[in-house]
């Protein structure tokens, strides 16, 4: 009898122990635990301040003036200034360009208005080869940016396209939304048309481009030369060969569209080593290509521009008489 | 969980696996915190992962950019921890669970169609049709997602802060 109440106590008093061990371990789990969130909230929220530390959101002072370029280019500078020439190639079907804009598109504007950078927009299309619609979409786009300059906006147009990019191999940069893009920057009644009737030509042609002469061209190109030899080959190259051999190009000539692929072409030609172009978003700081890392982020693209010295552009502004309108009509 | 991986030093038997364990528990957090770190580093600049985020295609903008900032920095923190052993039971559980988060979301890519790159460790966004390495990543994200099952379900192992604290001694 004694023994048996011995025991039942003794049990008592293993499990009274067993439960205080149990807490006793429940609540150093509890701690572990707050400390680890602890250590992720403050390695997230310390990091995720300095990543975004230099995200300059939006600088919304005055522009630098645009000056139009005959190759269709776009420079953003004061008047007269001497400073670091920084080229920016981009495609607006491209999502990395776009991330270029976000990050470092505002830096460029800042720069350019207090002087301390000319900036040199070179809109053009490496997509233009792609399935439609990223090749309708890019070359769309890229027309459309260039009737923009023809009205001293694209720097502003520029911006609404990266951001209203479509998804890529989604329908977008309608006719419909490309104009109605233009006239949120305010233009006058006739711009307005004016601008209009250029998008809804170069639709036509870039329909006509995509759709109908570059598949002629490239099924004919890869039977007579082959497939490896084309893919070696810049775009503006593949459209001299057909216009000698039964692809007549002509429709191009005169159109914004023929312009961006011509622009692209000679890209690839102007560098040359290191420098070489090979993909969108390239930025170049007088003429020296900046790797991708710099350029991508707003503090690497400032520093970049600070260490460099005054550069030249290499192109010539469009004779000045009112933007353009002369050669207007197609 | 259960009580018998646990500081229980007395009545643990001796055998090989308790001896070895330990040890392949160290092996996984040293690995998985290296492949967390190379995933994490590779993704800088957050322009680069914002865009890799954004190809899938999942997200509105704005949720891209912030998953784009903060995923590199979540992989640095667990990195972290797997290293000095804090938590080492649910930071490996955590880090098996995002494994299989990347998993659905390679997916879902695949399942759309899409001709991306899985951005796991820097790229991402749009390969050519053809390019796509959807089944390597997917089978790596799984060997990952082990290695955190592996530490979840034995996290005792040695140069761990959790066991200075008592936990899994």
């Amino acid at each position: 009898m004694g023994s048996e109440a011995r025991k039942r106590s003794r049990e008592k008093l293993r499990e009274q122990r067993e439960k205080e061990k149990r807490a006793a371990k429940r609540n150093r789990t509890l701690i572990v635990v707050g400390a680890a969130a602890a250590v992720v909230l403050l390695v997230v929220g310390i990091g995720y301040a300095v990543l975004t530390s230099d995200n300059s959101d939006g600088y919304e002072g005055p522009l630098a003036a645009q000056t139009l370029q005959e190759d269709g280019s776009v420079v953003m500078a004061e008047p007269d200034a001497s400073a670091p020439v920084v080229e920016v190639y981009a495609d607006y079907q491209c999502p990395a360009c776009r991330q270029f804009e976000h990050f470092g598109g505002d830096v460029l504007k800042e720069q350019a208005a207090a002087g301390t950078a000319i900036v040199h927009y070179r809109p053009m299309s490496i997509f233009a080869q792609q399935p439609v619609p990223i090749s309708s979409n890019s070359l769309r786009a890229g027309a459309a940016a260039r009737a923009a300059a023809d009205y001293g906006v694209f720097v502003e147009y520029n911006d609404t396209l990266f951001e209203n990019q479509p998804t890529e191999g989604k329908d977008g940069f309608t006719v419909d939304e490309l104009k109605q893009w233009f006239r949120d920057t305010e233009p006058s009644d006739e711009d307005a048309q004016a601008f209009d009737d250029r998008v809804d030509g170069e639709a036509e042609i870039v329909k006509e481009f995509t759709e109908e002469y570059l598949p002629a061209l490239t099924a004919d190109a890869t039977e007579q030369i082959g497939e490896e030899n084309i893919g070696t080959m810049v775009l503006s190259d593949l459209i001299s060969w057909g216009a000698s051999n039964g692809h007549d190009p002509a429709f191009l000539e005169g159109t914004y569209t023929g312009e961006i692929i011509d622009a692209t072409g000679k890209a690839y030609t102007r560098y040359s080593g290191a420098n070489e172009f090979r993909a969108t978003p390239s930025v170049y700081i007088n003429g020296e290509l900046l790797d991708g890392n710099t350029a991508m982020s707003a503090r690497g693209l400032s520093d970049a521009i600070a260490e460099a010295g005054d550069g030249e552009v290499n192109t010539e502004p469009m004779d000045s008489d009112g933007g353009g309108d002369a050669e207007e009509n197609p | 969980m259960t009580e018998t991986h646990d500081d229980t030093p007395t009545s643990r038997p001796t055998g090989r696996w308790e001896t070895v364990q330990p040890w392949l528990t160290l092996a996984c957090r040293v690995g998985l915190a290296a492949v967390l770190i190379t995933a994490a580093v590779t993704k800088f600049p957050p322009a680069l992962s914002v865009q890799a985020v954004e190809a899938y295609d999942l997200f509105p903008t704005e949720v891209a950019q912030f998953i784009g900032h903060v995923l590199p920095l979540f992989e640095l923190a667990l990195a972290l921890l797997l290293l000095v052993g804090l938590a080492t039971r649910q930071v490996g559980a955590v880090g098996a669970l995002l494994m299989i988060v990347f998993i659905a979301g390679i997916l879902s890519a695949m399942a759309r169609g899409l001709n991306i790159d899985c951005g796991c460790f820097g790229g991402g966004g749009q390969v050519d049709p053809g390019e796509t390495t959807y089944g390597l990543s997917i089978a790596r994200d799984i060997a990952f997602a082990a290695m955190g099952a592996f530490i979840a379900l034995w996290p005792r192992s040695p140069f761990a802060l959790d066991r200075a604290l008592g936990l899994f001694r």
